[in-house]
């Protein structure tokens, strides 16, 4: 019976394993064992916690946030804050400041220190180099201490502190005049819109020019001109855009008459049409030029995924959380509303205001008043510390990026008679970007996170003030909470922004 | 030395003169002196380590020379950055691993330079680089990225971003060595194109065929001097010096 047993090609090609070897199947059996398995060890960990923690009588919760924690903080939005929330949102917005202005001035330092190590000159070259190794092999700690032991050397504070009530520098800290937005900015900002769309069109105008003729024809210095007049024609003649602020009350008005149910099936109607989209393109890039590819199983259980996940989203939106749909039809009004307010009669100052620092009485001055921007002692031993620290890693970041691009490439772009200058803009630097941004995101991580040894110096960031907090209230582990979700929130917004920059630097390979 | 065959209707190109070179304390080129004339085509010949790349790289002072005096053009390389710039946006410069960049489409790859050296406005540059492609045989691969290419079809590529210059003098270093050889032909037929079209050319190869049949003269280097330069026939079927034979004894 030979023909029995041989083997059928087409018989033998349709033979499927035993689940326990088809590698879709085992591939997501493991994918969900492995979120059941952490599931299930946090949700023991976190009972053994509570128990252990009840027996030992130490609390959790958050009820602090909503009550007053009796305490008085150094400096920032709120010195004397009503409730435990408030108090941690000031240490929150102190950190974001430290940590903004440190990875604008970190990044400009780092670059300049970082072409330094490059240049030729053998003086700028030393220079650079005295700067990295001394500062990245000092703790970061030892740094903030010795600035701030410097800084609380200075002077005491006397009327005559300082130059001429423009800079002021004494052991309070350090103060320079102040640039505010006032109370004709927001009128003077639709005048500045129309000035960009104008700088755009005298943009596209003038490089059109430069195509059709080769003459330089300076198109951003064009466009640059067009909003510079813009501006200052602004500046006195803003108020003919008073009218604006009716619209964006209208717009409120609209949006507070929305029933909740027509927000409701829109937010529905936009889950299902996200995962429809998704599953279209989905199927078009498994769609191959000689017809549609066999869906595999794989390509089963993503498709099926995003329609679970598409229901989930409604079944939110209505049932598990229904005030989602009012709260976004509120806060919304209410954003309009706000800009409806910024607009209107009496607003007819300019856009900006400079104050300049003023010593009240000696030994103190105003903290983020209406006199002058005043980095007090703490925040400037931090800023210095953290900015110099950093600027150090970046600088080398810097360099090495510069160096990562092929001697091939600058003799190419030498070759083709090009200057110093152009070959660095065209040829240089964006290979080098894409070296360099990796890292540099990561430096912006560890800057951040550094901000938190402000405590050393006594400066009210989060960390600082969540301590205080804690020891008012017990509720330590509370604060250790949010401390975490709040530098998480802020690690993945920088990882991000950056990522975002990563892929538009990839090169394109085959 | 024997047997020059400079033509004496046309202007001379390049001029080296006694033309010293270190590296430290090694000396890449000793004394080296040749006059290129326009329209010629020169392949420079010798075994790895003879200086005829470090040569042809001092011509547009990749590498600086520093003594004895080299003329381009009638323009003398010297420090002053503005003949550097001038002789390099004339003197179209080819180069052994390609040098494209990576990260811009061939397209712009060829109109980089016309357009930030020679200011020329883009759709002419563009139409002028179209041209190129089109003459170096692959007008369809413009929208791609140097990485998405074949090896053969990036250095038809480097030709032809050379080429955009204008340039009225090509050096090429060592074109086909990095390359599979189904690929070399490709290439060495543009260069022959190039060479008919009366381009000046000097040429670092290893390629014997095609010295034999496009050279106008052969210049052998070894240990940093040039041992002998003569007419493809001389050089080939009657060399005159020993070392020029030994050479030839070992490749051929």
């Amino acid at each position: 019976m030979s023909t029995d047993t041989e083997v059928q090609p087409s018989n033998y090609h349709h033979q499927k394993p035993p689940f326990y070897r088809d590698a879709t199947v085992v591939k997501w059996l493991f994918q969900v064992g492995a979120l059941a398995l952490v599931v299930f060890a946090l949700w023991f960990l976190s009972s053994q916690a509570r128990d252990n923690l009840s027996a030992r009588n130490i609390s959790t919760g958050f009820d602090f946030l909503s009550i007053d924690p009796g305490i008085n903080l150094s400096e920032g939005i709120d010195t004397r804050p009503a409730t435990g929330g408030r108090a941690l949102w000031v240490g929150m917005v102190n950190t974001i400041r430290l940590a903004t202005a440190g990875i604008f001035f970190a990044t400009v330092i780092g670059l300049f220190i970082g072409l330094a190590r490059l240049s030729n000159n053998w003086v700028v070259n030393k220079l650079g180099s005295v700067f990295v190794e001394t500062l990245r092999n000092i703790p970061l700690l030892v740094q903030i201490l010795l600035y701030g032991a410097i800084l609380a050397n200075l002077g005491d504070l006397q009327f005559d502190s300082g130059w001429d009530n423009w800079v002021i520098w004494s052991n309070k800290g350090l103060s320079v005049p102040r640039v505010f937005i006032a109370d004709g900015f927001y009128q003077w900002a639709v005048f500045m819109c129309i000035g960009a769309l104008a700088a755009r069109w005298m943009y596209n105008q003038r490089s059109g020019l430069h195509d059709k003729t080769g003459e330089n024809t300076h198109p951003g210095l064009g466009s640059f001109a067009v909003l510079t007049i813009f501006g200052i024609v602004g500046w006195f003649i803003h108020p003919i855009f008073g009218w604006v602020g009716n619209i964006f009350g209208a717009i409120s008005d609209g949006i507070s008459k929305v029933p909740e149910e027509v927000l409701q099936l829109v937010l529905s109607a936009v889950a299902i049409s996200i995962a429809a989209n998704w599953i279209r393109g989905f199927l078009a890039s498994r769609r191959t030029p000689g017809g549609s590819a066999r869906l595999t199983d794989d390509d089963k259980f993503r498709i099926i995924f995003a329609g679970v996940g598409s229901v989930l989203a409604i079944l939110v939106v209505f049932v598990v959380w229904p005030g989602l749909s009012s709260w976004i039809i509120n806060s919304s009004s209410d954003l309009f509303e706000v800009l409806e307010n910024k607009f209107g009669d009496g607003r007819t100052g300019g856009p900006f205001g400079v104050d300049r620092p003023e010593v009240v009485k000696p030994g103190k001055f105003e903290k983020y008043g209406p006199s002058g921007l005043t980095m007090s002692l703490g925040f400037a031993a931090v800023f210095f510390g953290i900015v110099l620290y950093t600027a150090a890693f970046i600088a080398e970041i810097v360099r090495g990026g510069i160096l990562a691009v092929p001697k091939g490439q600058i003799e190419a772009a030498n070759s083709l008679g090009m200057k110093r200058s152009t070959a660095l803009r065209t040829v240089i630097l964006p290979q080098a970007l894409r070296v360099i941004m990796p890292p540099l995101g990561n430096q912006y991580l560890n800057l951040t996170k550094n901000t938190s040894l402000a405590i050393a110096v006594g400066f009210s960031d989060l960390v600082q003030v969540g301590q205080t907090v804690g020891n008012q209230t017990g509720k330590n582990l509370s604060v250790f909470a949010i401390w975490m979700l709040f530098y998480l929130a802020c690690s993945l917004t920088i990882s991000v922004a950056v990522n975002f920059f990563n892929v538009r630097l990839r090169i394109v390979e085959r | 030395m024997s047997t020059e065959t400079t033509n004496e209707n046309r202007s001379d190109m390049i001029v080296c003169e006694n033309v010293d070179k270190w590296f430290g304390d090694f000396q890449a080129l000793k004394g080296v002196s040749a006059t290129i004339a326009e329209q010629e085509v020169v392949v420079v010949l010798g075994p790895s380590g003879s200086g005829k790349s470090t040569w042809i790289r001092c011509i547009n002072r990749l590498e600086a020379h520093q003594q004895g005096t080299i003329i381009v053009d009638g323009v003398e390389l010297t420090n002053d950055l503005r003949n550097i710039e001038k002789i390099r946006s004339e003197v179209g410069m080819v180069f052994q691993q390609f040098n494209l960049f990576p990260h811009i489409s061939v397209l712009d790859n060829v109109t980089l330079a016309p357009k930030w050296v020679r200011k020329m406005p883009k759709a002419a540059a563009e139409k002028k680089a179209e041209e190129l492609l089109e003459m170096v045989g692959i007008p369809e691969q413009a929208a791609k990225y140097p990485g998405q290419l074949s090896g053969g079809q990036q250095q038809r590529v480097a030709i032809a971003r050379a080429l955009a210059m204008e340039p009225r003098i090509m050096l090429f270093d060592e074109p086909t060595s990095a390359l599979d050889p189904e690929m070399i032909k490709e290439v060495l037929d543009v260069m022959k194109d190039l060479a008919h079209g009366g381009m000046t050319m000097m040429v670092v190869t290893h390629e014997m065929g095609f010295a034999r049949e496009v050279a106008d003269r052969i210049i052998f280097m070894e240990s940093g001097e040039i041992v002998e330069s003569g007419t493809p026939e001389h050089f080939f079927t009657n060399p005159t010096e020993d070392r020029t034979k030994l050479f030839l004894s070992q490749i051929l």
